[in-house]
Formats: C-alpha cells, sequence, structure tokens
C-alpha cells in the first residue's frame, strides 16, 4: 500500500547504489509524502544512511533517480543543489554541531551564511527555534558541555532554522535514555506538525518509530520489503519483517556469517593437515 | 606488478591533492571576503606557534655565534661573527627550521582538526546545510597559514639574530663588538636575501599547509584516519620542505 494519490515530495525510483562490489540498493522505488512523517526502518548496514546522502545529493546512485520537488536531485548544477540544500534540513546521528561555536551560533549558523537578516532578527529567530526544542537556557553552552540527547536537540533547531521543506532524521533515538527518546519523540512529531514539514525518519527503534509515523517502509538487502501504513507493517506476514519487528536472533537474516566452511571441516581441518 | 600498483596510487594522490590545492586556490576570494575568519585563523595557527619558534630562534642563533666564533677568532676574523649569522639564519635556518617548527606545531593540528570535523560529520553537516566546507573551512585557514609563515619565519631570524641569539652570545657573552656585529650585518646583507628568505617562506608555507589540509580533509574519518593524518602531515611536510630548500637554493644562490 503505497502512499499513493498523495502530494509526493521525495520521488525515489529503481535506485541503484553500490560501494564497490557491494550492493546497497538494488532498485528501490520509495515515495516520501508531504506533509507527513515517513519511517524507514531496517537491519544495520543496510544503507538507511545511504539512502539520506543520495536525497541529499550527497553521493551518487549508479542508476535511478531522486526527485525532491519535481526536480532530479543528481542532475543538478552545484549551485541549484546548495539551492535546493536550503530546504532541506539533515539531522545526524551525534548531531555534527559545530564544536568551537556555541548552541547559539551553531543554530545561527545556516541563518548568517544564507539569510542575510540583520544581527537583531537572527537572534530572535535563533532563540525562538531553541526555545521550540527546549534550550533557550542552554543559548550560551558549547557543545561539548550538552548532553547528546541535547546536542540533537540543537541540531535539530539548526535543521529547521531556515525553514525547510524536508527534514530527515539520521537515527534520532541511537544510544538515548528512554526520557530524552521521548523528547525527541514528541519533537519529531510536533515539528512536523507546527512547522508544515515533511520528515523522513530512519531508524531500527522499531516501536518507537511506528508510533510516530504515518508511512513506513522497510528495508533490507539493497530491496523494499514491505511499504505502508504502521498498522500494516506491523500485521506484515514477511517472515523477514517479521524477524526484524519481533528480533528473533535467527531466520532469513542468518544468526551466522556467511562462510563456505562447513564448521566441523574447519575445526577439524587443522588436525587433518 | 606490486611496484605499478604503488606507483599509480602515488600518482593518484598526487593528482587528488593538486586538485585540492587548485579548489583551495579557487576558494581564497571567498575568504578574503570573510576577513573576520581569516583573522582568527591567523590568530590560533600564529600564535600556536609563536612561542615555539621564538624559543628555537633565539637558541639556533646563539648556537650559530658559538660555532661562527671559534672559527672566526682563528683567523682574527670574529668581528665578522654578525654577518655569519645572519647569513645562516637568513638564508637558510630561518625559513626551513620555521616551517619544520609549524609543520610539528601548526600543521599537525590543523590536520587533526579538519579530520575530527570530518569524522564527526561536521563536515558533511555544512554541505547538507548549502555551505561549501572548502570556503568556509578550509580556505580561510589556508590564507591564515600563507601569511603567518613568513611572520613566523621573520620573528625567527630576528629572535636569531639580533634580540636574543647571536647578539647575546656573540656581543655580550664572547664581547665582539656591538658596532662591527651590526655594521657587518648592514653592509653583508643585501635586499634580495631578505625578499628571498621571504620568498622560501611562503612557498614553504603554502606546502605545509596544503599538505596539511589535504591529509585532514582526506583523513579516513575515524581515530586512526585522524592518528595517520597527523603524521603524515609532519613527515610528508617536513621532508617536502627539505627538498624545496635544496631546489629553491640551487635556483636562487647561485
Amino acid at each position: 500500500m503505497t502512499p499513493t494519490g498523495q502530494d509526493i515530495l521525495v520521488r525515489v525510483r529503481d535506485l541503484r547504489f553500490a560501494f564497490g562490489p557491494r550492493v546497497i540498493y538494488d532498485g528501490v522505488d520509495i515515495d516520501i509524502p508531504r506533509g507527513k512523517v515517513t519511517a524507514i526502518m531496517g537491519p544495520s548496514g543496510t544503507g538507511k544512511t545511504t539512502l539520506l546522502r543520495l536525497i541529499g545529493g550527497q553521493w551518487r546512485p549508479q542508476a535511478g533517480s531522486v526527485q525532491f520537488d519535481g526536480a532530479d536531485v543528481h542532475k543538478q548544477s552545484r549551485a541549484q543543489l546548495f539551492e535546493m540544500r536550503k530546504r532541506m534540513g539533515m539531522l545526524f546521528q551525534n548531531g555534527a554541531l559545530l564544536t568551537d561555536l556555541t548552541v547559539f551560533e551553531n543554530v545561527a549558523f545556516p541563518l548568517r551564511e544564507h539569510s542575510g537578516l540583520p544581527e537583531s532578527m537572527i537572534r530572535d529567530v535563533v532563540l525562538m527555534k531553541l526555545e521550540a526544542v527546549g534550550l533557550r537556557g542552554a543559548a550560551a553552552l558549547y557543545p561539548e558541555q550538552i548532553s547528546g540527547g541535547m546536542a540533537r536537540r540543537v541540531a535539530l533547531a539548526r535543521a529547521v532554522a531556515l525553514e525547510p521543506a524536508l527534514v530527515m532524521y539520521d537515527e534520532p533515538f541511537t544510544g538515548q535514555d528512554p526520557i530524552s527518546m521521548g523528547v525527541l519523540m514528541r519533537l519529531v512529531r510536533t515539528l512536523n506538525e507546527a512547522l508544515g514539514l515533511t520528515s523522513i525518519l530512519v531508524s531500527h527503534d522499531v516501536e518507537e518509530v511506528l508510533s510516530i509515523s504515518d508511512y513506513a517502509y522497510v528495508v533490507a538487502g539493497g530491496k523494499v520489503l514491505e511499504r505502508g501504513t504502521p498498522e500494516a507493517i506491523r500485521t506484515s506476514q514477511s517472515p523477514m519483517v517479521r524477524q526484524f519487528l519481533d528480533g528473533k536472533p535467527d531466520g532469513p537474516v542468518a544468526f551466522n556469517y556467511k562462510t563456505s566452511r562447513d564448521y566441523a571441516t574447519d575445526l577439524l581441518g587443522g588436525a587433518a593437515a | 606488478m606490486k611496484l605499478v600498483g604503488i606507483v599509480s596510487e602515488f600518482l593518484r594522490g598526487l593528482g587528488e591533492a593538486t586538485l585540492f590545492l587548485f579548489t583551495m586556490i579557487a576558494a581564497l576570494p571567498a575568504a578574503l571576503l570573510r576577513p573576520r575568519l581569516v583573522v582568527q585563523q591567523i590568530y590560533s595557527i600564529g600564535m600556536l606557534s609563536l612561542i615555539i619558534v621564538a624559543i628555537s630562534g633565539s637558541f639556533i642563533g646563539a648556537v650559530l655565534a658559538l660555532q661562527g666564533y671559534r672559527t672566526l677568532a682563528q683567523f682574527g676574523a670574529s668581528s665578522a661573527l654578525g654577518v655569519v649569522v645572519a647569513f645562516g639564519v637568513i638564508r637558510e635556518l630561518g625559513p626551513v627550521v620555521t616551517a619544520l617548527l609549524f609543520a610539528g606545531r601548526a600543521g599537525s593540528s590543523l590536520a587533526a582538526e579538519i579530520g575530527l570535523m570530518k569524522a564527526t560529520d561536521q563536515l558533511s553537516g555544512m554541505e547538507m546545510m548549502a555551505v561549501d566546507p572548502i570556503k568556509r573551512v578550509i580556505a580561510p585557514r589556508f590564507l591564515a597559514g600563507l601569511i603567518a609563515m613568513p611572520l613566523l619565519a621573520s620573528i625567527f631570524s630576528l629572535m636569531a639574530i639580533g634580540v636574543a641569539g647571536g647578539h647575546l652570545v656573540g656581543v655580550v657573552m664572547l664581547g665582539v663588538d656591538d658596532g662591527s656585529y651590526w655594521s657587518q650585518i648592514h653592509s653583508g646583507l643585501h635586499p634580495h636575501d631578505i625578499i628571498e628568505s621571504l620568498i622560501k617562506s611562503m612557498v614553504f608555507g603554502v606546502a605545509v599547509n596544503w599538505i596539511a589540509l589535504y591529509q585532514g580533509y582526506h583523513a579516513a574519518p575515524n581515530s586512526e584516519g585522524v592518528a595517520r593524518a597527523t603524521t603524515s602531515t609532519v613527515v610528508v611536510s617536513s621532508l617536502v620542505v627539505l627538498a624545496l630548500d635544496f631546489i629553491l637554493t640551487a635556483f636562487m644562490f647561485r
């Protein structure tokens, strides 16, 4: 059940991408509907972060296309791509805050670079964004003085500073305690509504992500395994999806790393020789 | 077969580094538009190296004076001590030792800083905010290094010849006449010596900064990559500085 008939902001078609011999994507189609929170889930190492970098135009696919608001991301000039990126916000896994700038200056950074607003207005916008993530009081601190969860909230304030159309979250909940996870989850949802954003949420925290998203994709082995509303995903009968959702240690994704050698011969091989 | 691989890998790296140099140079006008960033970097790069350069200059000038005095005194020419020290420092030791110290102090920290920014996604993050990290991070540092190097080399030479090193040992301790120390320098040293010394230090400045920034920017985004980048910065730029010094000397002081 694809989000058909809706306004699609990001359209991925027949995407193929490989690191050398390692194929990450082998022909995937993904639609990101405008105004919704869409989750991309899958086991570690399936290239979820890669997908965000492909959408952001940092990496080039070997084949296929990524369209952002109707324009092919990988057919833009560098200047056009930079214009496009002003309408995309990205939240990196560790926040990627600039460590030599304060929290305030980090949020002000994209505004100073692009907006041309006077200082007094930049100050107001930064304080409003920081208030939205609850960290106005931390404005004068440096990134090293705040916790990892707070750093992600600052990065979120920075990502929405230019009022983008799209925000991409790369594993926003990984390594967070339950409280800051709850805070981040609520922020993803409320900012999406309040600012009229479109959000892409890459994660493997199944329950949390499904509870705040409108659509979800499960990707593994270079393919889209399942797509649809959170309910549709939860009731999926695909063995791979079931293993992922239920966290079974063995199944289609094998517990043992693939090897051509038999266990017995591997063990006894040394003795026989 | 293995040799071919090594050679082609070396050439590939050299080509990549050359492209990187051109990108940096192309971004220099952007850096000039942000004088505040450049001044900040001159402060942090220059100040990092200032004390170590000043102290090394003093000691090297002092040693030159000690050694020079011993030889010159045998011929009753100890009044020429000033010009001996000045030639040694201005033509060779000033630019070369400053560049080596600069590579060890500022170059390694530049490579580590840029490498860590890469490892923590700060550079990718900038790109995603539609800010070109070459213009915002690399070019101001490159320009600052180009400005700082000749200044540091000049401070090194001043310390070595006049303020502490040669003058302190020669005139104050060994009793060479103050007037002849300076007048010999005055008559022996020509403006082109100083200009060529400045040219050397500028060339070394380009080389060390280029190597440091390239190593940092192309470091593998993990702790091992950053460690490797800082080490290669110091090793490669030391060798390159010494080799360039030989080439420049061969052309300049014929």
